[in-house]
């Protein structure tokens, strides 16, 4: 297996808060890895980090073998490396189709068309219509993003973060704030991708974690505290010590 | 959580599409509605040609205006530089070498959007107030610059003897400014035309996304600054077609073509119609210019404090502006904004 990504001993500190101390990781094509951790742990942060929203303080990132440390995000964006946000970041005043007509143009360079009429580009309303049947979003197509339900909000993250054909996704808490009856659509959003696919899912529920990863990393304090497969973070006292006694502080 | 997410899941059962298609059916009217109301104007009132030719020309003005601010969220006091530029461009190459009109709209274009694509690129990295210092500082270069440059532009007295070519060969520019008025209405109508393209283009849908989130539109992969800045020069470009119109249908460019106040005016003129919609622009060009007419030729004393009046009642009582008051008569109304 290649390795996509490649992240080696990743530091920030805000100030004097350390809030990632030399995290090192990979993920390789087809891997799905889980980064749990306690509210606070440094996750949304190491998610920043390594997509290039904020610059690290130490460390080196690899994107298929090319050091992209010093890329900025749109940069890594086009290299394939895509994430969600955990708060649904849209256009209000967009609509859902629009959103991903404009995901998609962007990512097939075609948005410096000064006078071409989006509604004729060739392909895109085909492309279009089939990521708003995945993620069910075909009823409300026209809607502007800023009238829609929180949880459909969260559906177009992801199909936005699709429709940008990632070779590593990164999703942070995809299912936070979506109603169980539509979370179930987001999974299966996620078991459908494409099988090359690297995907990193950071998450709190664990019956979603024990599903979807093959290897899990623990975080917590900015610092990795253990990797493994499933069964073996499942099994370590540690993780169930610090994750668990936070989450039950933090609730 | 969860009663948030129950709560969410039922308002998204009540959520309705807007009724998008019916809104794009009407949409197309607006321009030849434009056009017809021009055309009308030019048989009811034909003592107020100068006026109504202004006004044309005044339009396509803030129209640029609107794609800058209304499309791409910069936020400007300096639109008249390109204005001027284009003005002076066309008034020069009419004096000195060639005075087609055409051929003085097409240097007036290149020359504003050029400048502004130029200067575009050197402060669209800035926000907001900071932004807007930049783009006065650039006006007030460009004043001074056309101050200075005597030879060319007249100075302080202004370029005059600008005396365009017959329209194709053919159609004079007469004493009683018939064509002066059609030519400009031509023109308002084809930067219409072009404008609503480009909103509706590929490129539109990214600037309206740059306008909103740009670290949205980086996080797909776009780069904010660069739509900007391809953004402030096609307004630069249409904002130098409007200079040279102005040139070319008044015969004389003056130093405020470039001014502070000249930016400042059209601001006020673009929020009067309504920003983003582009038929506010003519909307709000119409009623300002107007209204100061009927009001200067009645009272000259108190105009100024009708035209403030007039300005807070729009403000207060329609802050999306006169389009936006249209519309909601209509119920054409955009998808509503903000729900959450
Ligand atoms: N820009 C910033 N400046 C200062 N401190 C910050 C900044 N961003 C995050 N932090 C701090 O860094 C720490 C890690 O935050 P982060 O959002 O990465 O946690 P997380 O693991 O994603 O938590 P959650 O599970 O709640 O999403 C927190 O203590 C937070 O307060
Ligand atoms: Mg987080």
């Amino acid at each position: 297996m290649t390795a996509l990504l490649e992240v080696e001993g990743l530091s920030k500190n805000f100030g004097g808060l350390q809030v990632a101390s030399d995290i090192s990781m990979t993920l390789s094509a087809g891997d799905r890895c889980a980064l749990i951790g306690p509210n606070g742990a440094g996750k949304t942060t190491f998610v920043n980090l390594v997509t290039g929203v904020i610059p690290p303080s130490a460390g080196t990132i690899r994107l298929d073998g090319r050091d992209v440390t010093r890329l900025s995000a749109a940069e890594r964006v086009r290299l394939g490396l895509i994430r969600s946000f955990q708060v649904a970041r849209l256009f209000k005043s967009m609509t859902v189709r629009e959103h991903l007509e404009l995901a998609v143009l962007q990512r097939d360079r075609r948005t410096f068309r000064l006078f071409a009429n989006v509604a004729r580009v060739a392909g895109l309303a085909d492309e279009v219509a089939e990521l708003l049947g995945s993620m069910g979003l075909t009823p409300v197509a026209h809607t502007a993003v800023g009238s829609l339900a929180y949880g459909q909000q969260r559906l177009l993250e992801i199909a936005l973060a699709l429709a940008m054909k990632p070779k590593v996704l990164i999703l942070d808490e995809p299912a936070a704030g979506v109603p169980h009856s539509e979370s179930q659509r987001i999974l299966d959003a996620i078991d459908r991708l494409p099988k090359d696919l690297a995907v990193l899912m950071i998450e709190h529920d664990m019956d979603l974690v024990f599903r979807f990863a093959s290897s899990i990393i623990v975080l917590a304090q900015g610092r990795l505290l253990c990797s493994g497969t499933a069964k073996q973070i499942a099994a370590d006292p540690r993780v169930r010590e610090v994750y668990l006694g936070s989450r039950t502080n933090a609730h | 959580m969860t009663s948030v997410a129950e709560r969410d899941g039922k308002a998204g059962r009540m959520t309705r599409p807007a009724p998008l298609g019916r809104r794009r059916d009407l949409d197309w009217i607006g321009i030849p509605l434009i056009a017809a109301a021009g055309l009308a104007a030019y048989w009811l009132l034909p003592e107020d040609l100068a006026l109504l030719t202004r006004i044309a020309a005044s339009a396509l003005f803030v129209l640029s205006l609107d794609l800058v601010l209304g499309y791409g969220g910069i936020a400007t006091l300096g639109q008249a530089a390109m204005f001027g530029t284009g003005a002076y461009a066309a008034g020069i190459l009419a004096v000195n070498w060639n005075n087609d009109p055409f051929a003085m709209l097409a240097v007036g274009g290149l020359a504003g959007g050029l400048l502004a694509l130029v200067t575009g690129a050197l402060i669209l990295h800035a926000r907001g107030l900071t932004l807007l210092m930049l783009t006065i500082a650039v006006g007030q270069i460009v004043q001074e610059v056309a101050n200075k440059a005597r030879d060319w532009t007249g100075g302080s007295d202004g370029l005059s003897g600008i005396d365009p070519a017959p329209v194709l060969g053919m159609f004079r520019f007469d004493m009683f400014g018939h064509t002066s008025y059609l030519f400009a209405l031509a023109v308002l109508v084809v930067g219409l035309v072009v404008a609503r393209r480009i909103v509706r283009s590929p490129f539109g849908l990214a600037c309206r996304g740059v306008s909103e989130d740009p670290l949205r539109i980086s996080a797909i992969g776009g780069s904010p600054k660069s739509y900007l800045v391809v953004l402030y020069a096609v307004a630069g470009v249409i904002a130098g077609v409007a200079g040279a119109l102005t040139a070319v249908t008044s015969g004389i460019v003056g130093l405020d073509s470039t001014g502070f106040s000249w930016s400042a005016e059209a601001l006020v003129m673009l929020v009067l119609g309504g920003t983003g919609r582009l038929y506010g622009a003519v909307i709000g060009t119409a009623a300002f210019m107007g209204v100061h007419h009927i009001l200067a030729a009645n009272d000259p004393y108190h105009w100024m404090a009708f035209i403030g009046l007039f300005l807070i009642g729009i403000v207060l009582f329609l802050p999306g502006g006169i389009v936006s008051g249209v519309e909601r008569l209509g119920g054409l109304r955009r998808g509503k904004e903000g729900g959450a």
